[in-house]
């Protein structure tokens, strides 16, 4: 394994990494029950009593508003006999009663109803009732209203976490002071895995030409043109990175127009980002695109035509979660995201852009899910053992990088960034898991 | 209770034959053929199914479909599959629609009418990995586009209602 994770570290990928059951298991002990995990967005459970029901790996959680107006990751097993208090995976409740034995709970977790208490305990001379609940996540944070739970309760604080990333979390998560709205998730399970979406969401605009040729073949994309995506930066900011498109000439309030925000949102949005936030846009001429936050949350931002009549593109924006299942399947979670305050019409314009790129029926993710699906069968047999996949694209032999990084006038954003065909976010990204597994 | 057309209904029997006929249409994924059963201004939505409780009133995911769609972003998939580049489905699954429990109900006028059927798609691909079922049910209404001797129905409106939360396909680049 110490191979493995140096042949990593320089760029050299073992390829059965991507369908191999004993580095699952060392997946599940070392790293998902270390890192913070999203789970889901506040915006799902808006009202006191609402609840969302998802997993960290194999452990239920009850993600729920309490009557208090509290968010909470509760553990979704009976204190009794184990048994999941909460079958539904969405709802409202004040309480959850356990179907086997009637424990019941309320909903900020604490234990309230206790069948024959007396009887079969002595009451609370057998059995204190009071100051038990369902069992806390070990730690719960959120940052912009994204859920995250760790199942460390000695992990870092989120915000440490996520580090310099946040500057490029709120380009999709905070475009006004009421921040975004999340529908869905549509739900999928495909036979890949799961790293292989983050790795490509993280920085792969080498494949956007080449895999995505059929979305500019019928006009419902303009920029994937080869020549223009290589012009587009990829950066990377502690535990996350992306890609982003150039765009053409023109100041922050153009740029934004140029892909589709009608000028009350860009208003709204130049109230809550910072003046270098605005710079990436408006001095660099950078627009964010698809992004990866380690391990297993990706988001995406694109702007497609929808509409027959006009020639107007509409931007949208998609966080999604990689799910994993096993070495070889990933349960894909696609959210749609707008922010809270834009007009309707763009929130349906919005929607529909959306579907038709991304998700379970999107345009992109179709053609993508084909490509990681192969990859995964392929990884599962004895010759992948013995090839290294190269992914190190934009590095020399003596690691010297092909294209310098953007001077921070060039890019003022954190982190490193670059113009041009690479896998540095790639690597950076298995590095990081290389680090959690070693 | 709403009464269905009984089966020896004209309109029973036009509107199963455009079912049936659809199917085959969809296997051998003529999808230049199968627009032209669709009316300009048809609606075609397929809700995200959740587990709900009992009693919760809804049993789909507010504001989120998988497919919601109308002729233009419907014509746009089928000229991207006419495409070179159209990997996900090149080469092309193996696809099979079962169409059952067809019922017909009388719509509005003369010119409607409601279609309920089950439908279950078998999709193969490649030569590994195993095929995968999508078992949903279907809610219809057609439209009469043509002389009545003719049939000359049309889709208009189509509900897609999955029967799984977690769909066990790698995608839906097909049509149901």
């Amino acid at each position: 394994m110490t191979d493995l994770f140096d042949d990593v570290r320089r760029g050299m990928i073992p390829a059965h990494i991507y369908n191999d059951a004993e580095v699952f298991a060392l997946e599940k002990e070392r790293l998902f029950s270390r890192a913070w995990m999203f789970v889901g967005h506040e915006s799902e459970i808006p009202q006191d009593g609402d609840y969302v029901v998802r997993r960290v790996l194999d452990d239920s959680f009850i993600i729920a508003r309490d009557s208090d107006g509290g968010v909470r990751a509760m553990f979704n097993m009976c204190l009794h006999r184990g048994m999941q208090v909460c079958r539904a995976e969405m709802g409202n409740a004040s309480n959850f009663r356990c179907p086997y034995h009637g424990w019941s709970y309320r909903n900020d977790g604490r234990l309230t109803g206790l069948p024959f208490h007396q009887e079969a305990y002595g009451g609370d001379g057998g059995f204190t009732k009071s100051g038990q609940t369902l069992l806390p996540a070990p730690n719960f944070a959120s940052y912009n209203g994204l859920l995250f739970i760790s199942l460390d309760s000695h992990a870092e604080p989120l915000q440490d976490f996520l580090g310099d990333f946040r500057f490029y979390l709120d380009f999709y998560t905070k475009q006004s002071g009421q921040g975004v709205q999340v529908h869905g998730p549509q739900r999928w399970r495909i036979k890949a895995n799961w790293k292989i979406g983050a790795e490509n969401f993280s920085g792969d605009m080498y494949h956007t030409p080449h895999t995505h040729a059929s979305i500019v073949d019928i006009g419902l994309f303009r920029e994937p043109k080869a020549q223009k995506r290589k012009d587009g930066a990829t950066y990377w900011a502690h535990r996350g990175g992306g890609t982003t498109y150039k765009l053409p000439p023109g100041g922050f309030e153009e740029r934004m127009r140029y892909v589709g925000y009608p000028d009350e949102m860009i208003g709204r949005i130049k109230d809550v980002w910072t003046p270098r936030q605005q710079a990436v846009v408006g001095e660099n001429g950078f627009m964010i695109s698809a992004a990866t936050c380690f391990p297993n949350l990706s988001f995406v931002h694109n702007w497609p035509k929808v509409h027959d009549h006009e020639n107007q593109v509409l931007p949208f924006i998609s966080i999604r979660l990689w799910q994993p299942i096993s070495a070889n399947e990933t349960e894909v979670c696609s959210w749609f995201a707008v922010d809270s305050a834009a007009p309707e019409q763009f929130k349906k314009d919005s929607y529909k852009a959306y579907l038709m790129c991304f998700g379970s029926t999107g345009m992109f993710e179709q053609d993508d899910v084909e490509n990681w699906v192969s990859l995964t069968t392929t990884a599962g047999g004895s010759m992948a053992r013995r090839l290294l996949l190269n992914s190190r694209m934009g590095l020399l032999p003596d690691d010297s990088p092909v294209i310098a990084a953007l001077p921070p006038e060039s890019f003022h954003g954190p982190g490193r960034a670059q113009v041009g065909y690479n896998e540095h976010n790639q690597r950076e990204l298995l590095k990081l898991w290389a680090d959690y597994l070693q | 209770m709403r009464i269905p057309l009984s089966f020896n209904d004209i309109r029973h029997q036009q509107a199963h034959q455009f079912l049936v006929d659809e199917a085959y249409l969809l296997d051998a994924q003529n999808y230049g053929e199968w627009l032209k059963t669709l009316t300009d201004d048809v609606r075609y939505v397929m809700p995200v199914r959740v587990t709900t409780a009992r009693g919760a009133g809804f049993d789909t995911s507010p504001g989120m479909a998988h497919f919601d769609e109308d002729k233009y972003s419907l014509s746009q998939r089928v000229a991207r599959m006419a495409t070179e580049h159209a990997w996900a489905e090149d080469p092309p699954s193996r696809l099979r629609h079962f169409i059952t429990n067809v019922r017909t109900f009388a719509g509005d006028d003369d010119d409607h009418l409601l279609v309920e059927s089950a439908e279950l798609l078998f999709r193969s691909r490649g030569d590994v990995n195993e095929s995968a079922l999508m078992s949903c049910g279907r809610e219809d209404l057609l439209r009469r586009c043509g002389p009545p001797s003719s049939g000359g129905w049309k889709l208009a409106h189509r509900s897609i209602i999955a029967d799984e939360s977690v769909l066990r396909m790698q995608n839906l680049a097909v049509f149901l």
